[in-house]
């Protein structure tokens, strides 16, 4: 579809297929010469006007045949995907189970897959509702084997295979734009080698679980401007579906790209049903995920928004919300110039391409990675990020430079070997850029960890993040090894997931803990209220602002409670036995009336059922929307606090 | 522009420039005698025999890219040169008798002003692609009556006439030669007087045609020139008997195990009994379990059914699966050698649409003197049949009556329309089809480019109504997923593919001796898919699409549907009456094929039951349904109710998509609420099956509101 661009082929692409170097123009116009043919002949017939060639005519994408493209190389692909993948689960092991680097967001949402697999009995509504669903549902499979789990062995690798799958893309858009294997290999190793790009794909962080699959239908976007060919809609907007469910940021790309596809189609003279017909294609598998995950809510949580307004993606500006307008900007600069600054350079020339050479594609590139730039610093400003100008953000601009900078190679006049090897060259640059950046970049998580990790080799275990966080999870580990050491009975550890999920998912036995996923909220507050009848132990977390049973327990958690007698404790976690004939009230606590209700707070009081409807339906979450968002705080810090 | 000339010009005997040598097609230059040979003053020479034939200035004039002079030479000069271009094959060649005979024709036809020039010129271009006779041209054109040919024959044979309409026969002597040389030779004695025997005959027999027949009357005989027509009717009347024995019992005598005669067999009916006994007796016993595990088998059943389905579709938009054939391929073709194609139109009631049909019939791009068109109506249809005869089609029509005979069904008439079939290709066709003018020759080029086992193409079905009304596009969007995904990858993985009711094309004598459709079941087009598979054989899907008339009223669309479906599950019970035998024959790939394939009837009866429970659940979170799904039933129903649907909703916007119907994709959105029809359909098939097996719920066609042009 694109007249403006001229391209030449490459050696190993032209034997592939001579089709490569046909622009989707072109390959309108060759659709419109063979429906001038049928159309030629259906006129012979009185009923050719009911033809399928006398329908399509007019038709300006390839329907009912196949446009000419690359040529499939899946033993190409399956190479560059398994050298990413194992290299980067090679290297996240020994990142994420030697040196203790990984985010505790991650390991919440290993416990909930665990929870998911193999719980007693296994439950889906452990995924909840404050992360996107596919990025718990995703590691599902990867957690049937507990041993695996428990070891955090397992852990690098969903993100590995992720990040190997974004490869293939980036691979496989490099050759429809006809960059020889060895830039495109070159390209390929600066890319991967990014600092950033070896974090997240190694360290079992969920931006890849998403972005490879925004990559993917940006990838069959980038197939179906250059062949016409209207499988690729499809293929996009599946992805850009599943995509949605794995992190909620896809719906900015998606949407651009819904404009970007009707306005290319009205370009070139599709009528209005073609373009209705494409963008519904287009559109429709998100606008169901969307619609099916909001009804989900409103049935179970009564807010069909509450994914939006009170996920984890969300409402976490925290301090940074406050930030003016010229410190965003600042921010914003920060991100690009020290995680994506290929971005800089790319950004103009799609833009200058866009316009003086009236490069539709590349305009929308440019206005694709525009948007990127400013959706974190958008985000901050209406209160709806997870990770206020964190680098993190970083890494979908690095990416959509990357394609951008790949269609710049397919349009120049020079040929696209040149520009490849300018983005290889400017990418292998930036890599010893950005790794510095992130030992002391102002917003960050665990990068300064992974800095220190890589550059000595060293555990980070009990090491703090810029922002003070805690860094490793050796208390947690501590926890787990008593628990499944001295307790065998199933169900027999009452405690608040959304608090000791690190414990959980670390024993690698859920099935011991009677948690808050296992059946009803009213159950668990039963269970609370008289655990003698339930269960053996209480695990209870230190900071009884996060852990509703260490709220009930205060004086057990801090490890005065005469009855309930003390087994284990370290900083974060205090073990205690359950007495047989123990009632709750035992030993009342000052704070709390005789009925147990001043466990609540005041908020949880005018809302009886907002604690415990989280923690049934969501599993893990627990608290109302200001606690809801502690596992993601400890996302952006890397540790806990 | 063109002229004439004959002196002061290059001779032929000084050679044909090379360019031009091939500058007309062979047939052409035999046909008309002509041979373009040089370049003269900007003009291209052309020897002729005869500088004023109009018909041969024009023919060349319009192939020429230059203006043309017609030179007189002799017909022997002109030969030579031909051979020379074009080195003579035995067989393709006009003999000289066979070329005084079509002089003979031509002027007897044109000089007694029966035929125009335009008329004329059109067979004779006809004549040079295909060397059929030019009186048949001439009347498949419509360009003479079949009568007057007769009558021209008649002279030039100098044989007896004998009009057959009225003909009261006598059938003891119509008798005396075998129905298959009767039907191959078209001669059927019709007197016997002075020792000899009078034989119509369509055409004068050869010499060893008549040599047989005489062998077989055991005495002289004398041929009377017949209206192909009449003669037809003839042959059909007299033997009636056999061909309504063969079609309605073929089947049923000699493969009974593959005829659906019997709905379920007794070791069915026990297998069954003894599993509904099982199930009552476990609910009696563990109500819980027994629901859980009905529960899962009809989730596990969903769930392959949609993973097979969908590995269909993924597999079908990767790669292009049908057999596609370009129009260079098409004009490739040596239309001397196209064999005679047999078009089976059964008709019911459907007098409206014969006209309609004849011009879509016509508009095929394929001589209509290799057509062998049979519209097979039934002997209580007289309006359809008194339609045709109105008509006075041209005899590649072939009105076929068949008897009043049970069972009453559209593979019986099919049957009975095969039996007299001429064609080596036989197509079946419904009355309302608009084929792809083309198709019968991409057929013949996608037969030539598949392996030999595959002995069925079938083309793509859809709809030229989907417009219409809401039904009408579902139903279009239900057919682009199947004809544009789903059964392209099934013939590319060899699968047993249930064929589509219309627009299968067949190796004829394959048809022939499998026993072809039968006449019990009520889905023959999908059973006889099975069988093909099941014998060995193969079938392809190819590029060209058949456009029919979707229902567009909901009684007379779940009329059709429930027969599919009953149809389908009698398809199932008769090849599962030996599951082994059937694994063996169609392996395991084809054995999970084919019960996948068939379980979406039953997928359909699921529906509304899981319907049900969800909404029960949804809306009473009763305790019975929540305790009778454990987690891995819980997740994989999950998945079909969360997943699953919306990618069948997708794979119809997906079919859509890929053919190009643009407006259908809104629709397609909507087919949750066609599933519920289809599920209603489902259970009255189902019903059916038990109270009325072999009832044909007839589709009414011609029912759209803007009928065609």
């Amino acid at each position: 579809m694109t007249s403006e661009a001229t391209e030449t082929t490459d050696a190993s692409d032209a034997a592939g297929t001579a089709g490569a170097t046909e622009t989707a123009g072109s390959a309108v116009t060759a659709g419109a010469g063979a429906r001038a043919t049928g159309v030629a002949t259906a006129t012979e017939s009185p009923a050719a006007d009911t033809s399928l060639r006398g329908r399509s005519s007019g038709v300006v994408q390839a329907v009912g045949r196949r446009p000419a493209d690359i040529r499939r190389r899946p033993w190409e692909s399956l190479a560059i995907f398994v050298v990413f993948a194992v290299s980067y689960s090679v290297l996240g092991h020994w990142l994420v189970v030697d040196l203790h680097v990984v985010g505790f967001e991650t390991l919440d949402r290993w416990a909930r897959a665990l929870m998911v697999s193999t719980n007693d009995p296994p439950k889906l509504a452990a995924v909840g509702f404050d992360l996107p669903p596919l990025s718990v549902l995703f590691l599902a499979p990867f957690a049937v084997v507990p041993a695996l789990t428990k070891t955090l062995a397992v852990v690098p690798v969903v993100s590995a295979v992720f990040a190997g799958f974004t490869m293939v893309t980036v691979n496989t858009m490099m050759r429809r734009a006809q960059v020889v294997i060895a830039v495109r290999l070159a390209v390929l190793a600066a890319l991967g080698l990014n600092p950033l790009v070896v974090m997240y794909a190694s360290t079992g962080g969920r931006s890849f679980l998403w972005l490879a699959l925004v990559l993917a239908a940006l990838g069959a976007i980038f197939a179906w401007y250059v062949t016409a060919d209207i499988r690729f809609v499809m293929v996009a907007g599946v992805a850009f579906a599943v995509a949605t469910l794995a992190g909620y940021g896809s719906l900015v790309w998606f949407l651009v790209s819904l404009v970007l596809v009707a306005v290319i189609l009205a370009r070139l003279g599709a009528d209005g049903t073609e373009v209705e017909g494409t963008t519904v294609g287009l559109a429709s598998p998100t606008v169901y995920v969307v619609a099916l995950w909001s009804a989900f809510n409103l049935a179970i949580l009564g807010a069909p928004f509450h994914w939006v307004t009170e996920s984890s993606d969300v409402g976490t500006s925290g301090g940074v919300s406050d930030l003016s307008f010229l410190e965003i900007l600042r921010g914003t600069g920060e991100l690009v110039l020290d995680g994506a600054p290929i971005a800089i350079v790319v950004l103009p020339a799609l833009l200058f391409t866009g316009v003086a050479r009236r490069n539709g594609f590349a305009l929308w590139l440019g206005i694709l990675l525009l948007v990127t730039i400013l959706t974190p610093g958008v985000a901050v400003l209406v209160h709806l990020t997870d990770s206020p100008l964190t680098m993190d953000n970083a890494l979908p601009m690095l990416l959509v430079s990357v394609v951008g900078a790949v269609w710049l190679a397919r349009s120049t006049v020079q040929g696209p070997g040149l520009v490849a090897a300018a983005l290889a060259a400017g990418l292998a640059l930036s890599i010893p850029w950005t790794f510095s950046s992130m030992e002391t970049f102002r917003h960050q998580g665990l990068e300064r960890a992974f800095h220190d990790a890589i550059t000595t080799g060293e555990t980070q275990e009990g090491t703090r993040t810029l922002d003070g966080s805690y860094v490793g999870y050796g208390l947690e580990q501590e926890v787990a090894d008593y628990i499944s050491d001295h307790v065998d009975g199933r169900g027999s550890v009452l405690t608040d997931n959304a608090s000791t999920y690190a414990v959980v998912l670390l024993t690698g036995a859920p099935e011991l803990f009677l948690d808050r996923v296992d059946r009803s909220d009213d159950d668990w507050a039963e269970a609370a209220e008289a655990p003698a009848d339930h269960v053996d132990y209480l695990l209870l977390s230190t900071d009884t602002a996060r852990d509703a049973l260490s709220r009930r327990y205060p004086e057990a958690a801090a490890g005065d409670d005469l009855v309930l007698e003390q087994v284990f404790a370290n900083d974060r976690y205090v073990l205690v036995k359950v007495p047989d004939d123990y009632r709750y009230g035992d030993q009342l606590p000052d704070d709390l009336d005789a009925d147990g209700n001043g466990v609540l707070d005041s908020e949880e009081s005018a809302d009886p059922d907002g604690a415990l409807d989280e923690g049934g339906v969501g599993g893990v979450v627990g608290e109302g929307p200001a606690d809801s968002t502690d596992s993601t705080a400890d996302e952006q810090s890397g540790g806990t606090p | 522009m063109s002229g004439t000339a004959t002196r002061s010009v290059p001779r032929l005997s000084d050679g044909v420039e090379n360019e031009l040598g091939h500058a007309l097609p062979e047939g052409i230059c035999r046909t008309f005698r002509v041979m373009p040979y040089a370049h003269h003053q900007g003009r291209i020479l052309v020897a002729v025999t005869d500088a004023e034939d109009a018909i041969a200035e024009h023919v060349v004039a319009e192939r020429l890219d230059r203006p043309v002079v017609l030179v007189r030479h002799t017909a022997h000069e002109i030969s030579d040169v031909i051979d020379q271009a074009y080195p003579p094959v035995e067989a393709e060649v006009e003999s000289p008798q066979a070329r005084r005979a079509r002089m003979q024709m031509t002027r007897m036809l044109t000089r007694s002003g029966l035929v125009t020039s335009a008329q004329m010129q059109r067979a004779m271009l006809e004549y040079s692609r295909t060397g059929d006779p030019l009186g048949d041209i001439l009347v498949s054109h419509g360009s003479i009556s079949e009568d007057v040919l007769v009558a021209a024959l008649s002279e030039m044979h100098q044989l007896q006439r004998v009009g057959l309409v009225g003909f009261e026969p006598d059938y003891d002597i119509a008798r005396r030669l075998p129905e298959k040389t009767v039907r191959t030779l078209q001669a059927i004695p019709v007197a016997e007087t002075e020792g000899e025997v009078l034989v119509a005959v369509a055409r004068p027999l050869s010499p060893a045609d008549a040599r047989e027949v005489e062998d077989l009357l055991g005495q002289p005989f004398r041929q009377l020139l017949a209206n192909r027509s009449d003669l037809d009717q003839l042959i059909q009347r007299i033997h009636s008997h056999h061909y309504v024995d063969v079609s309605t019992r073929f089947l049923k005598d000699n493969f009974p195990e593959r005829s659906a005669h019997v709905v379920v067999t007794p070791a069915q009916k026990a297998l069954f009994l003894v599993a509904v006994v099982a199930v009552v007796v476990c609910a009696a016993f563990w109500p819980t379990a027994t629901a859980t595990a009905v529960i899962g088998a009809g989730t596990l059943l969903y769930l392959f059914v949609a993973l097979y389905r969908v590995r269909l579709t993924l597999h079908a938009l990767g790669a292009r699966l049908e057999t596609d054939v370009t129009d260079e391929e098409i004009a490739a073709l040596d239309e001397r050698n196209l064999p005679v194609y047999t078009i089976l139109v059964p008709l019911y009631r459907e007098a409206a649409i014969v006209p309609r049909l004849i011009r879509d019939i016509d508009a095929l791009d394929y001589p209509r003197t290799r057509l062998d068109v049979k519209l097979l109506c039934e002997a209580d249809d007289l309006d359809t049949i008194d339609k045709i005869k109105e008509l006075a089609l041209p005899p590649h029509y072939h009105l076929v009556v068949v008897p009043d005979s049970q069972p009453k069904t559209k593979p019986k008439a099919c049957n009975y329309g095969l039996q007299l079939a001429t064609g080596s290709l036989t197509v079946i066709y419904d009355a309302e089809d608009r084929p792809d003018p083309d198709q019968l020759k991409k057929v013949l080029v996608a037969f030539e480019r598949v392996t030999d086992d595959v002995v069925c193409v079938q083309a793509k079905l859809n709809y030229y109504n989907q417009d219409q009304n809401l039904l009408t596009s579902w139903f279009a969007n239900e057919y682009s997923m199947q004809f544009e995904l789903v059964l392209p990858a099934m013939g590319a993985s060899e699968s047993p593919i249930p064929l589509g009711g219309s627009s299968n094309h067949f190796k004829t004598h394959v048809l022939r001796e499998i026993g072809a459709w039968d006449p019990y079941n009520v889905t023959e087009d999908a059973d006889l898919g099975i069988r093909l598979h099941r014998e060995g054989y193969r079938t392809a899907l190819v590029d060209s699409t058949t456009l029919e008339e979707a229902n567009s009223q909901v009684g007379n669309w779940v009329r059709q549907r429930s027969r599919w479906n009953k149809g389908y599950f009698q398809t199932w019970l008769v090849h599962m009456r030996h599951p082994f035998q059937l694994l063996r024959q169609t392996g395991l790939k084809g054995f999970v094929s084919f019960n996948l394939t068939m379980a979406t009837a039953l997928v359909l009866l699921m529906n509304p039951i899981f319907w049900a429970l969800t909404s029960a659940y949804l809306l009473t979170e009763w305790s019975v349904i929540e305790a009778v799904y454990p987690a891995p039933v819980f997740y994989a129903s999950s998945l079909m109710l969360v997943v699953g649907n919306f990618v069948f909703v997708y794979l119809n916007v997906a079919g859509s998509l890929q053919r190009g119907e643009f407006g259908l994709t809104r629709t397609a959105l909507l087919s949750p609420i066609y599933w519920g029809l289809m599920s209603y359909a489902a259970w009255r098939g189902f019903i059916q099956l038990f109270t009325n097996p072999f009832y044909w719920e007839k589709t009414e066609h011609g029912i759209d509101e803007a009928p065609a042009p």
